[in-house]
């Protein structure tokens, strides 16, 4: 050290510190590119991270899989999913493609009592009443963050299979036009799912009448009554 | 025992040595976030003995704040300070090795180069504690650290300017010598006439003498003239002369080649770790870009909240939640690059509550939801900045009274903005909040806040803190003021 003269020492230390100076800053520069670009081997040095939730829809306890089987089958034969152009299913195509009976279908949305609705018609009519109306706003606003609408119109048995069938198809697009004179038309494009089931298929028991809502509160309700509706309701299942 | 005072170089050599260890942990945090993801910091005075400290601490603060690095527009993440400081404290402490080890033997310009160099970094340091106390609201540890070390710096540089000063004129020696008994100061050097000589002759107007000598001369002359006479009264006494006062000598800095070397030497050393790590760093271009786009970009009507900004050109969505901290911190980012005021900035109200977020199954921010309406309420009367920037300012109370219960949060807005309590309750409000929702689920976008968007593009989280002048720069440069 003495051979090296205190300015000799000086430069050595001063080149010592810089160079690891420099050498420190490379090689943590270097390692933090080298986690960029491979940033598994960086997750696995982290502990693995758990998934990125992803923004979705609402998913109730009551989406079981039976129901969200059969909500599947409804959205998709009648044009809510996919690329088909056509809004809404018949009897028939409930029927075959919801692959239920009526009361196993009914019993699908008994845990919506309290989400949705029926609305209920005149004897062999299919206009809204301002209270269906009303009823009709107030659900169609509590959507929170449901994906979809559904509109369950059915006749009562009085009338023929037909006729019946037809009547109810109008209920539904009662219900429709109704939320289109409200809503632009992107709104309810791929979100309302409309069923009409006629008199041929899940007709609702007097039970509805006391254990849902419905838009004629405190007057008679019978069984027939309760069928010359259309049921209303934001599901909040994802599919 | 005489007590021997630590000779400045030993001091800087220590100072420099601490500096060096804080300037290396400093810096190493800081390299670390070059990753693009999340660190812990060593927010210690002993830094590598206690442990990494995780989430938010007033070291992180620091180093995500404007004031931690230079030149973040053209570098992802900037220089950080800390290279200057680690190169810097490295050439200190070689230099105070050499005054240590030379001594004597070291010219007296070198002592005084190194007492002027030593000073610098105390201003530094003195700004950034400015920046952290009334800017920053803390100070971080590894900061501390380094003012400290650049304070003993200035205090070993300070000590090598008195050392470095120039011998003292002989007559000021002569007035430091102790009186005699009579008050009377007997020369002694050959100058001033040696022993039993005589004191220098001073000229009428007294110009061979320095100003501070001048009146105890002619003290003396008298005193001697008159000394059989009558006694003149001592020193400081009245009619006696002034008291007696060592003289100062003069730093009298000459910069010369010593100075032109060491702050030469100093700009090199101090230079060269950020040239390194530029050098160093990788193209992070490619990474910018790469975080999706909006699918559905096209707001539905009447969702998004407008915040309005001075000089708005590039078209700018932001997904925050009011009680969220980061979101805050962006905020205060964008705002504090002069960025926001350069956006056409919207706000999606995406609160982490699940009172009216249904992707949640529990508060992450309980009463978020109240203050995500009041801003959608601000919003109607052209007010929502303000009251997203006052939920901002009052996050820490407005989240504590949040988690106590509504009606706390609820009297707290009430008691700021009277006028928007009754549009809290509302439908529409509630509406347009979950219309926003639906517009994050319509594009996928990721259940977390903050998010901003650049027209449709996503700005990476990764991108939003550290480097996100950089990122602005590539992506948008025309709101970079």
């Amino acid at each position: 050290m003495k051979a090296l003269g205190p300015l000799g020492l000086a430069a050595l230390i001063g080149a010592l510190c810089l160079l690891l100076a420099l050498a420190f800053v490379r090689a943590e520069v270097r390692a933090a590119a080298d986690r960029l670009t491979n940033p598994v081997r960086a997750d696995a040095a982290n502990e693995a991270s758990a998934p990125a939730l992803v923004a979705d829809h609402a998913e109730a306890p009551y989406c079981t899989p039976a129901f969200k089987e059969v909500l599947q089958r409804v959205l998709g034969a009648c044009g809510l999913v996919g690329q088909q152009s056509r809004r809404g299913c018949q009897p028939s195509d409930v029927k075959t493609v919801a692959s239920i009976n009526d009361a196993d279908f009914n019993a699908l949305f008994t845990p919506l009592a309290e989400r949705g609705a029926i609305l209920l018609f005149d004897d062999n009519s299919e206009k809204l009443d301002e209270g269906a109306k009303k009823l009709l706003l107030e659900r169609w606003d509590d959507r929170r963050g449901a994906r979809y609408f559904f509109v369950v119109a059915r006749a009562s048995k009085t009338g023929s299979t037909d006729g019946n069938r037809s009547l109810s198809h109008k209920r539904a697009n009662s219900v429709f036009f109704h939320l289109q004179e409200l809503n632009s038309e992107a709104e309810l494009d791929k979100r309302v799912g409309m069923l009409w089931l006629g008199s041929e298929f899940a007709q609702l028991t007097k039970d509805y009448c006391s254990g849902w809502p419905n838009s004629r509160a405190g007057k008679a309700c019978n069984a027939e009554a309760i069928n010359r509706s259309a049921f209303v309701s934001w599901v909040d299942c994802r599919l | 025992m005489q007590r021997r005072a630590l000779s400045p170089a030993a001091l800087g050599a220590a100072a420099s040595a601490l500096g060096l260890f804080f300037a290396a942990f400093s810096t190493h945090d800081y390299a670390q976030h070059l990753d693009r993801q999340l660190h812990g910091s060593h927010c210690s005075f002993v830094p590598g003995l206690s442990g990494v400290t995780e989430g938010p601490n007033a070291c992180t603060a620091a180093m995500y704040s404007p004031y931690s690095a230079v030149l973040r527009g053209a570098y992802w993440g900037g220089l950080p300070i800390s290279l200057f400081a680690l190169g810097a404290y490295a050439f200190f402490l070689a230099a105070s090795v050499y005054l240590l080890t030379a001594r004597e033997a070291a010219p007296r310009s070198l002592w005084q180069a190194y007492g002027a160099a030593a000073l610098a970094p105390l201003p530094v340091s003195l700004l950034m504690a400015g920046l952290s106390a009334f800017r920053l609201g803390g100070f971080c540890k590894l900061c501390v650290g380094l003012y400290v070390a650049s304070a003993l710096l200035a205090f070993a540089g300070f000590k090598a300017l008195k050392r470095a000063k120039p011998a003292p004129a002989p007559e000021a020696e002569a007035a430091m010598r102790p009186l005699g008994p009579l008050g009377e100061r007997a020369p002694t050097s050959p100058d001033l006439g040696g022993r039993g000589g005589s004191y220098p002759a001073i000229d009428e107007s007294g110009s061979n003498v320095p100003p501070a000598l001048r009146d105890r001369l002619k003290y003396k002359q008298r005193y001697v003239e008159n000394m059989r006479d009558e006694p003149t009264p001592p020193p400081g006494a009245p009619g006696g002369p002034p008291p007696l006062r060592p003289a100062r000598r003069p730093l009298a800095l000459k910069p010369g080649p010593a100075f032109l070397i060491v702050f030469g030497l100093l700009g090199l050393f101090a230079a060269a770790p950020a040239l390194v790590y530029a050098a160093s760093l990788p193209d992070y271009r490619p990474l910018l870009a790469n975080c999706g786009k909006l699918a559905e970009p096209a707001e539905p009507a009447n969702t998004f909240v407008r915040l309005r900004t001075s000089s708005p050109k590039r078209k700018a969505l932001l997904f925050v939640d009011p009680l969220c901290p980061t979101c805050k911190a962006l905020h205060e980012r964008l705002d504090v690059e002069g960025v926001i005021e350069q956006l056409d900035a919207s706000v999606l109200l995406f609160p982490l509550d699940n009172e009216c977020n249904w992707m949640l199954d529990r508060p992450v921010h309980p009463g978020a939801c109240l203050l995500a309406k009041a801003v959608v309420c601000g919003d109607k009367q052209g007010r929502a900045r303000e009251v997203l920037e006052w939920a901002y300012a009052e996050q820490e109370s407005l989240r504590v009274a949040g988690k106590a219960g509504k009606e706390l949060l609820r009297a707290k807005v009430r008691a700021r903005f009277a006028e928007l309590d009754k549009c809290l309750d509302e439908r529409e409000t509630l509406k347009r909040l979950e219309r926003g929702l639906h517009f994050a689920v319509a594009n996928k976008v990721p259940v977390s806040t903050p998010q901003l968007y650049l027209g449709d593009l996503r700005v990476c989280d990764e991108d939003t803190d550290l480097g996100l002048r950089y990122t602005l720069g590539q992506l948008a440069p025309e709101v970079l003021p």
